[in-house]
């Protein structure tokens, strides 16, 4: 009992530190970690190893991995090239802009994380909107919505995913069977609602087209050679993600493995390479493997799952439209990663108690990825072109996202259940 | 040598109370690229530079952007000005801390500074802050050359704009 009480009270605090922002999130989280741990060693019912084994490594190795080939590929220009492409591809006519850009965005998110997408394109985005007199908020805004929900699709698109797909031993290609289809749908509905939300900055006409007509996007290339052995070593590490169930090979593995190879390939400077990783990122998650572990150790989920277990007789389909929401509203104003990594063993718990466990997984899934674009601070990418905004003559506000971000939320929620429940044999398998 | 040597002694300078449409005349008309910023005693309060009355207009990409040699055309913002409003803000808003050494400073060490600063020029002042003179990179540099002694020529004092 008291092991069970001082486990939830560390999380709570750390939770609730996180979401106050007055403390690094990393910071909360290697502390948070750290008293788990020692409190568990004190009443005897967590140890350093029982620890250890509560970090996934396999999320924690494909995040790593992936970091590395961005890094490898981000200085060689090769994402502003596809930017910049899509600038004249659209001549300047800002609809046609803002579809390109988006789906731009949406493509790339599906194999990098949904903040290292919007770090990547939004610096072009602002220099096109600038360049043609046009405001650059829908852009900015659409495209952090637009990867958060474009991430969704894949085993590798963002966090929550990579998180559940190893918990679950869900591989890339349930991934595409599953959620990519759906991804598709909601995507169509999530740029028609913006198009249309922000119908007065894009039907203005913009004040100068032939600029945009000017920039040159091989000049935006700088360095082909490194970029094209990157992307041929991306692309295998996509194919091998294909295979990856029949080669019994883990997303960790497959991540790595191209890394290496990149990096032998490609020799780069690792001190400079290395500034690019986001460590602080990792950590963060090591240290809530840890947490979750130590409520894990004293007993928390399994009594929760047992708890939520009583409410067994409620149908399925019902069971996880609940979770869906739950998890969707949570995230809109928690960050969704500490939300996924505190639910995963309760659903895991639940599974063991024979409750039917793969369409929670999906649930989860589809509640984490759509709810952060609700609010402003929901999800990190949100954060990211909020704050580059701020520098700006007109930034992005919390009032402005939620008349424009939250509709588009509960829209693609709504979509999402109502394919949820008409699929629902499909997610149970 | 010290830098008293070779300074300007006549500088031009503004109050943190003048505004920065004041501080833009100055700057076309005494063609100079830092404007010192004086308290009404002469003492040196900060300094305002012709890149940070610029950075007014500069439009946001370039911050973001690392390479922009692919950016042929400007576009829209290539006429961009700054508003009335900012234009009657006063030079305090914009203005900078203080670089300055004292008078009695060797040259090497006012090559230093600018470098260490980044900056053109160095306002010079007095022990009790006065501001007194005020040397740009070229005056400095090319009085640290003649110094060397392999130049026929010897002109050390400053007599162009900085």
């Amino acid at each position: 009992m008291i092991p069970g009480i001082l486990s939830i009270l560390i999380f709570a605090v750390s939770l609730g530190l996180i979401l106050s922002e007055k403390v690094h999130r990393t910071i909360v989280a290697i502390v948070g970690a750290v008293v788990a741990v020692g409190v568990g060693k004190i009443l005897n019912f967590y140890s350093e190893a029982e620890a250890l084994k509560a970090i996934d490594f396999n999320t924690l190795g494909l995040l790593l991995g992936m970091m590395m080939i961005v890094a490898m590929l981000e200085p060689t220009g090769f994402f502003q090239y596809l930017a910049v492409s899509a600038g004249r591809l659209s001549r300047g006519n800002p609809v046609w802009l803002f579809m390109l850009l988006g789906a731009l965005t949406s493509v790339v998110s599906m194999f990098l994380d949904n903040v290292t997408t919007v770090v990547l394109i939004a610096p072009v985005t602002v220099l096109i909107t600038e360049i043609l007199g046009v405001s650059a908020i829908p852009f900015l805004l659409g495209e952090a919505i637009l990867s958060n929900v474009g991430g969704v699709a894949t085993l590798v698109g963002d966090p929550p995913n990579v998180l559940i797909g190893s918990a679950a031993g869900l591989s890339f290609n349930d991934f595409l069977t599953h959620a990519l289809p759906l991804v598709a749908v909601v995507w169509l509905v999530a740029l028609w609602l913006l198009r249309y939300l922000f119908r007065a900055e894009l039907d203005a006409p913009p004040a100068n087209l032939e600029a945009v007509m000017k920039m040159n996007p091989t000049e935006a290339l700088e360095d082909w050679k490194t970029a094209r052995r990157v992307l041929i070593i991306l692309g295998a590490a996509v194919a091998l993600f294909f295979v990856q169930e029949p080669l019994r090979l883990t997303p960790a593995l497959i991540a790595l493995g191209a890394a290496a190879a990149a990096l032998a390939w490609t020799r780069p400077n690792m001190h400079e390479l290395f500034k690019r990783i986001e460590w602080s990122v990792l950590m963060f998650f090591a240290g809530l493997f840890v947490m979750v572990g130590g409520l894990e150790a004293a007993g928390v989920m399994h009594a929760l799952a047992g708890l939520v277990a009583q409410a067994q007789g409620m149908p399925m389909v019902l069971f996880g439209v609940i979770v869906l929401w739950v998890v969707a509203l949570a995230s809109a104003v928690v960050d969704n990663v500490p939300i996924t990594i505190a639910l995963i063993p309760v659903i895991q718990g639940l599974g063991a108690a024979g409750v039917e466990a793969a369409p929670l997984w999906w649930a989860l899934a589809f509640g984490a990825g759509f709810g952060g674009n609700g609010t402003i601070i929901g999800a990190t990418a949100n954060v990211v072109v909020a704050s580059l905004s701020e520098r700006m003559s007109t930034p992005i506000t919390s009032a402005l996202w939620n008349k424009r971000g939250l509709p588009t939320m509960l829209a693609t929620c709504v979509v999402t259940t109502i394919l949820y429940v008409l699929f629902f044999p499909l997610f149970r398998g | 040598m010290k830098i008293s040597d070779i300074m300007k002694r006549d500088v031009v300078s503004v109050t943190a109370s003048a505004t920065i449409g004041q501080a833009v005349d100055l700057f076309v008309a005494r063609r100079i690229g830092t404007l010192p910023v004086v308290d009404e005693a002469n003492r040196l309060v900060g300094m305002l530079l012709l890149s940070d009355v610029l950075e007014l207009v500069m439009p946001d990409f370039v911050r973001m952007i690392e390479d922009l040699d692919f950016v042929h055309d400007f576009g829209a913002v290539e006429t961009q000005k700054p508003s009335q409003a900012i234009l009657a803000r006063s030079t305090a808003a914009v203005m900078k801390k203080p670089v300055s050494v004292e008078e009695t400073a060797g040259l090497l060490r006012a090559v230093a500074m600018l470098r260490q600063h980044n900056l053109r020029d160095l306002p010079i002042v007095a022990d009790d802050g006065r501001l007194v003179g005020i040397a740009s990179r070229v005056d400095v540099g090319a009085a640290l050359l003649v110094s060397w002694g392999i130049s026929r020529s010897s002109n050390t004092t400053a007599t162009g704009g900085t």
